[in-house]
């Protein structure tokens, strides 16, 4: 009998489990991506390059599997860079797990262990992100924890370091380049539509937010005190009414000391606004935003865009096509003064100029200038930006006369017919690539810009599609006289054409060829073209790329933040795929 | 509920008090004391005439040698690239030398401490350059660089004779390099907001008396006290002022490039 007992409790623990497991199967997810971008290189003497330094193939490649089960998700992400891509970091270079992270969240409280993404407002005391085309990622390994308190109230808390290359995250690992300090913050916010019930209903919306991050540093200088705890703090409100939208944040920051503003003590500070209207067919936007002094990484001695704790949001348009995405704007981080306006407008069906399917119009204005510096005393002496000292006095609302960009756009976009589609743009662009891009004394890019997109349905599987672009510079024409040293400082100036033809069989296929041409740089042998051939077949989530040809040298840009990308000449390839 | 806010509120402020250093203004600078070991350290200033950026990162180089010391830091101020061509009455004070070291750098100014970066293909911007500087001087003496120069006046000849003499012990190929130096120069400059016509030009590379790369006096192991002599002839240019030339020579290691040891000695 009591084997019987023993038995049937055997069994029962036995599909007990077999039925919990089963359950648990049933209510897991997986998901992932994998991405491979490789390329060939070839010496090509006619773009002048004439030696590949031992790279003749380099290659960027990710996996990231992410598994979720009700309230618990967890991920990796595996990387290699064999070598890394020209224009790439050289310290990617390696192989490795890159990321990793487990959260539980059963709404009330959300516990996140490992690598960690998260934003606080727009970013201007707390961002982490990862964006592979610039082979940017600055996460933070550690701890989140999230509470939602009452209903429309969220409180975050972040502690952890954040990820520089390859480099170890114990401190005991450590090597002199590579020390990077603990960031701690937290932030919240408060949704007030959703706390108030008087408010549920109401078209007026509001949410409140604040946040205060620090990091926490060791003074390693040997000439200068450096604060080993550096703060920053942010207001936000976000409100809107009817068809109206408003928001708004502030941040500010300590005394931080570092590489990237020449050791100056002086506090930095951040404003960025957005007002916008919308309905129907019409949409208007406009964005002010001041910066000052307000790089902040996690260690006082990173450069570029290593080791940022925050970020910038740069308020430009952002272009895709190949001409006018030729200059992008960079954020610069010790100040700016930045403007927007942008409208967009669509002419209705069934008007005089909408036509059978309508006219989309948008018109895009941004500029950006330096901030006003002014010197201040030091010892009894005028100095300004002086190491050890404020750096200078700045008045909020003063913009510089020095110009870093602007750009001033016109697009339409129209569906001529149900096989024809056109969009074509105009943008008049002046860019400091003195100041983006480094290039010292080189004047400015003063450019008119146009491109013409047309795509032709030939039926229902096949299309056409092309495009003209043509670039002209205002002040560097041919014939201009340079000195031998100043040479490569012309490298893509000047006037430029570029032609695109693709035809596609869709859902599979697409093949195109193209010319970038420099046709009208003011050094004769810099006038070259730039011609590719690309074949690309998908198949469900699967991409693959095959291109050949050269690459002009330019800067490749995300949301303000730019990696400079060498000329090169050879074969790539993209291998993409998700699930 | 109420509970809980308490507790995430305190904690938040207790973070923010404790998070945040303000350091006095007046006390930023820490008192340094260069290590005992007499090795003295030479800063290359890649600068230009046309560079807005160079006199304020030059100013800040100077003030580095007036805390660390006049006689341990060496300040070289090498013009080339673009910002260093001169267009109209600005002066040229650019060499066949210099342009070979600046290496197709695309910007000024830029700083080598020792070679350290510049051997490796890159350069240090000024605010990188304290601990560079810094770590240089904790490195061990070893040599003693004595400069003995006979100036003639009328015909302007400088006869140079360099005597090194060895401290400690190695065993690699050294290489000397000899250069005619420049003080105080007046000029054209431009500098923020426009172009100072009496701008004075300090420490300007003039050019070396034995090549680029100088010559190498030892291939092989070298013990206390051994002794190296390196001579060198030139003519000082009519143009420049004798009064405010000296001779600065440095030796480095042909392997890696680095400077070991710099001296310098005025011609009169």
């Amino acid at each position: 009998m009591r084997k019987h007992i023993l038995l049937t409790l055997a069994l029962a623990l036995t599909f007990g489990f077999k039925a919990s497991a089963q359950s648990f199967l049933e209510n897991s997810q997986v998901n992932g991506s994998f991405q491979t971008d490789a390329q060939y290189y070839m010496l090509d003497n006619g773009i002048g390059i004439d030696n590949l330094y031992g790279k003749q193939l380099g290659l960027n490649g990710f996996g990231k599997v992410g598994y979720s089960n009700g309230n618990f998700s967890a991920g990796i992400r595996f990387e290699a860079f064999l070598p890394e891509l020209n224009g790439f970091r050289q310290e990617l270079n390696g192989v490795g797990l890159a990321n990793f992270y487990a959260t539980y969240d059963n709404g009330f409280v959300g516990v996140t262990v490992g690598d960690i993404y998260d934003q606080f407002g727009n970013g201007l005391v707390f961002r982490t992100y990862e964006e592979w085309s610039l082979g940017m990622d600055n996460a933070l390994r550690g701890v989140r924890t999230i509470v939602r308190p009452i209903q429309g109230v969220t409180l975050k808390g972040v502690y952890g370091r954040q990820r520089y290359f390859w480099a170890p995250y114990n401190e005991r690992e450590f090597a002199t380049d590579d020390y990077r300090g603990i960031v701690r913050g937290v932030d919240g916010e408060w949704d007030l539509n959703q706390s108030i019930p008087a408010m549920n209903e109401s078209e007026f919306k509001m949410t409140l937010g604040g946040s205060f991050v620090s990091k926490k540093q060791y003074d390693q200088s040997l000439f200068y005190y450096i604060p080993e705890n550096v703060g920053a703090a942010a207001g936000r409100v976000n409100m809107s009414y009817g068809r109206f939208a408003f928001s708004t944040e502030y941040a500010y920051k300590i005394n931080d000391p570092s590489a990237i503003n020449n050791f100056i003590y002086k506090e930095g500070q951040a404003l960025m606004s957005s007002l916008s209207y919308s309905q129907k067919g019409l949409g208007v936007v406009l964005q002010v935003k001041r910066t000052d002094n307000m790089s902040f990484k996690s260690q006082y001695t990173a450069l570029q865009n290593d080791l940022d704790i925050n970020f910038i949001p740069p308020i430009n348009y952002t272009h895709t096509h190949s001409l006018p995405s030729m200059y992008t704007y960079s954020t610069q981080p010790n100040g700016e003064m930045a403007a927007q306006f942008q409208v967009n407008y669509t002419i209705p069906k069934g008007t005089v100029l909408g036509g059978k399917y309508g006219t989309k119009l948008s018109l895009n204005m941004s500029q950006v200038n330096d901030i006003v510096r002014d010197s201040i005393m030091d010892h009894g002496q005028m100095v300004i930006n002086k190491k050890g000292t404020l750096g200078y006095a700045s008045d909020f609302f003063a913009v510089s006369d020095h110009r870093f960009f602007r750009d001033i756009n016109f697009e339409i976009d129209k569906k001529i017919s149900k096989d024809w589609h056109v969009t074509a743009q105009y943008i008049n662009l002046y860019y400091d690539i003195e100041t983006i891009e480094g290039h010292a004394g080189a004047p400015p890019v003063q450019a008119n810009i146009g491109f013409l997109d047309v795509t032709y349905k030939i039926n229902k599987r096949q299309s056409l599609r092309f495009e003209l672009q043509g670039l002209w510079e205002r002040e560097v024409k041919k014939g201009y006289v340079y000195d031998e040293s100043e040479k490569k400082d012309y490298q893509k100036r000047g006037d430029w054409a570029f032609g695109l033809l693709e035809y596609s069989i869709t859902p599979h296929w697409s093949i195109s060829i193209a010319d970038k041409w420099n046709y009208g740089n003011p050094v004769p042998e810099f006038r070259d073209h730039y011609f590719t051939g690309t074949v690309t077949y998908i198949h469900e989530a699967t991409r693959i790329m095959l291109s050949g040809g050269r690459q002009s040298e330019g800067v490749v840009c995300v949301g303000g933040v730019c990696r400079t990308v060498p000329a090169s000449s050879g074969v790539s390839l993209t291998v993409s795929t998700s699930f | 509920m109420k509970k809980i806010l308490s507790i995430i509120a305190f904690a938040a402020l207790m973070l923010a008090v404790t998070s945040c250093d303000k350091i006095d203004i007046n006390n930023t600078h820490k008192p340094y004391t260069p290590s005992s070991s007499g090795k003295t350290v030479l800063i290359k200033d890649f600068t230009g005439v046309r560079c807005v950026n160079c006199p304020g990162a030059a100013e800040t180089a100077h003030e580095l040698q007036h805390q660390l010391g006049e006689d341990r830091v060496f300040i070289m101020s090498v013009h080339a690239g673009s910002l260093a061509m001169p267009v109209g009455k600005f002066p040229d004070f650019r060499t066949e030398e210099g342009t070979l070291w600046y290496n197709e750098n695309s910007s000024n100014p830029l700083f080598a401490v020792d070679h350290v970066s510049l051997t490796e293909g890159n350069t240090l911007n000024v605010s990188q350059i304290d601990a560079a500087v810094g770590d240089a001087l904790t490195e061990p003496q070893v040599f003693n660089i004595a400069i003995e120069n006979d100036y003639n006046e009328a015909s302007r000849e400088l006869k140079v004779r360099n005597t090194f003499t060895v401290n400690g012990d190695g065993d690699a190929t050294y290489y000397a390099t000899v250069c005619l130096m420049e003080d105080s120069i007046v000029g054209r400059q431009v500098v923020p907001g426009g172009v100072d016509t009496a701008y004075v030009f300090r420490n300007v590379f003039r050019g070396t008396l034995n090549g680029a790369d100088g010559e190498m006096f030892s291939n092989s192991a070298i013990y206390p006290a051994d002794e190296f002599t390196v001579n060198c002839t030139t003519t000082i240019d009519s143009v420049y002022n004798a009064d405010q030339c000296y001779i600065l020579t440095y030796i480095y290691d042909n392997k890696d490039g680095k400077i070991i040891h710099t001296g310098m000695a005025k011609i009169k």
